[in-house]
């Protein structure tokens, strides 16, 4: 399982990646692992406002629906629609083709995880 | 994962699952595997396209009849014709209580004249067995739940036969679908039958418990892909099989389910049958249909089902088909069987839905 140190994590098991005022957010390889086989992907309307810990997409494997929660608050200004044909891709690339938004950031934040510290929330 | 707080039951493969790595689940008081390391969608691909998927099925329920009036006491206690049955021959068939609603769905085997063999739902056998018992006081039959000391393993896909050939002392091909034979499997006895709940050709196989890790490791030394209850669900799914607990309970009769066919209303007296004729006289008072998404989404159990806008029913069973898209079992209101506009309800937003036919993908079974 991969843990990319230049991330930070949700204790929900989404990770997000800050570029200036940008963030980035997609759900952990834990998260594909525990979901098995990702089938469906709901994507956010671009321009919604995200309040941080809003549900912002929704992730469905075969037997189970999840939602996903902004790690931090912004205005959703791009989302990844090659998703909605090959949803598999957060399962083969969690951190990369498998990202799912990307938000201007405007402010807060739920609690975040460095790579370590989720790593050890993930072993407790 | 939830804690498990009852003792769960494991079936004699129990740790060939865990070997394989599979990820174990509660399932009708069982600790079974959900899926192997592959994944759902490649075991549920394996059996599509051309492989052998073996599915440990142990968990179900064998409730041997035999003596003179078996024959008149599965007439009274199942739902279809058990006179139409020739030795080597298996039926769908169902139990109904005094209400015409169901106890279980079954299959029925006759082996011979005065002996039978019943297949139940795990989560029914106690159940089933009580029931059966009682029934069985007022004729000279006797009643046997064999359940504990059997292992049922399901091998199907295109290469089953090609499989389990190998292994067996008669030629497969003379086993026609919904037929079995008494063999010998790598030497020990068991039943084989052309029957299974994916629309794959293949095989059931009861085997003594004590064979059942020298018959499962041979299938997948043969080639055979072990499969998970996850990819099971997909198959049966995909066909519109009913499962017990979903499309079919003790809420709904035949009428409801559309199973008539296994309804022989015209056989003699049988347990719920006036009940069952009465609803059919006034109607059923919901109607299970076939549906598929025409708008993105996946519908699944429970979802609301809207029919012009106004809710009319719910999912019982709903998956994301790789072939079909969302498809999904529904109960609506008995006048929208056939008319209106129909819709999914998924997280709040209607979805676009028509209504189908099932199964919702091409069935390969031996005819």
């Amino acid at each position: 399982m991969t843990i990319p140190v230049d991330l930070k994590y949700t204790k929900e098991h989404e990770w997000v990646r800050i570029e200036g005022d940008i963030a980035t957010f997609g759900i952990s390889d834990h998260a594909q692992e525990a979901l098995g086989d990702i089938v469906f992907v709901e994507l956010p309307e671009i321009g919604r406002e995200l309040a941080p810990g809003d549900a912002f997409a929704v992730v469905e494997s075969v037997k189970a629906v999840s939602d996903v929660y902004a790690p931090v608050g912004g205005e959703v200004v791009d989302v990844n629609e090659v998703l909605e044909g090959e949803p598999e891709k957060i399962n083969s690339d969690p951190y990369g083709a498998g990202w799912i938004a990307k938000v201007k950031i405007s402010g807060g934040s739920i609690e975040l995880l460095d790579a370590d510290a989720y790593t050890t929330f993930l072993e407790e | 994962m939830t804690g498990h707080t009852e003792k769960l039951a494991l079936t004699p493969l129990h740790a060939e699952h865990i070997r394989l790595g599979g990820k174990m689940v509660p399932f009708a008081g069982f600790d079974m595997p959900v899926q192997y390391p592959e994944g759902a969608l490649k075991e549920y691909t394996a059996v599509r396209e051309g492989s052998a998927g073996l599915f440990d099925i142990s968990h179900m329920g064998q409730v041997r009849v035999t003596g003179p009036q078996a024959l008149d006491f599965l007439q009274y206690v199942t739902t279809n014709d058990v006179s139409k049955l020739v030795d080597g021959q298996v039926q769908y068939s169902a139990l109904l209580n005094e209400q015409g609603t169901f106890i279980d769905d079954i299959t029925t085997y006759r082996i011979a004249e005065g002996k039978y063999y019943l297949c139940i739902n795990a989560a029914n056998r106690h159940k089933d067995v009580a029931h059966l018992l009682k029934e069985a006081a007022a004729f000279d039959v006797t009643v046997q739940d064999e359940s504990d000391d059997t292992t049922l393993l399901a091998l199907q896909g295109a290469a089953s036969g090609k499989l389990l050939q190998a292994l067996c002392d008669i030629d497969l091909q003379g086993v026609g679908y919904y037929r079995f034979a008494e063999c010998k499997l790598s030497g020990t006895p068991a039943i084989v039958s052309r029957t299974g709940y994916t629309g794959e050709d293949g095989f059931e196989l009861y085997l003594p418990n004590a064979a059942a890790g020298v018959i499962w490791g041979a299938l997948l030394e043969a080639g055979a892909v072990p499969i998970g209850l996850a990819a099971r669900d997909m198959l049966r799914t995909e066909m519109g099989y009913a499962l017990y607990g979903h499309e079919i309970s003790d809420a709904v009769t035949p009428v409801e389910a559309r199973l008539m066919w296994i309804t022989r209303l015209d056989k003699g007296e049988f347990i719920g049958k006036a009940a069952v004729a009465a609803r059919k006289a006034e109607g059923p008072r919901q109607v299970l249909i076939a549906l598929k998404l025409i708008e993105r989404g996946i519908p699944r159990e429970h979802y609301p089902v809207l029919v012009d806008g106004e809710l009319s029913g719910e999912v019982t069973s709903g998956m994301h088909s790789p072939m079909a898209g969302g498809v999904a079992l529904a109960y609506v209101k008995p006048e929208h069987a056939d008319n209106g506009t129909l819709a999914v309800e998924i997280r709040g937003k209607a979805v676009a839905a028509e209504r189908t036919k099932t199964p919702f993908v091409r069935s390969n079974v031996r005819k």
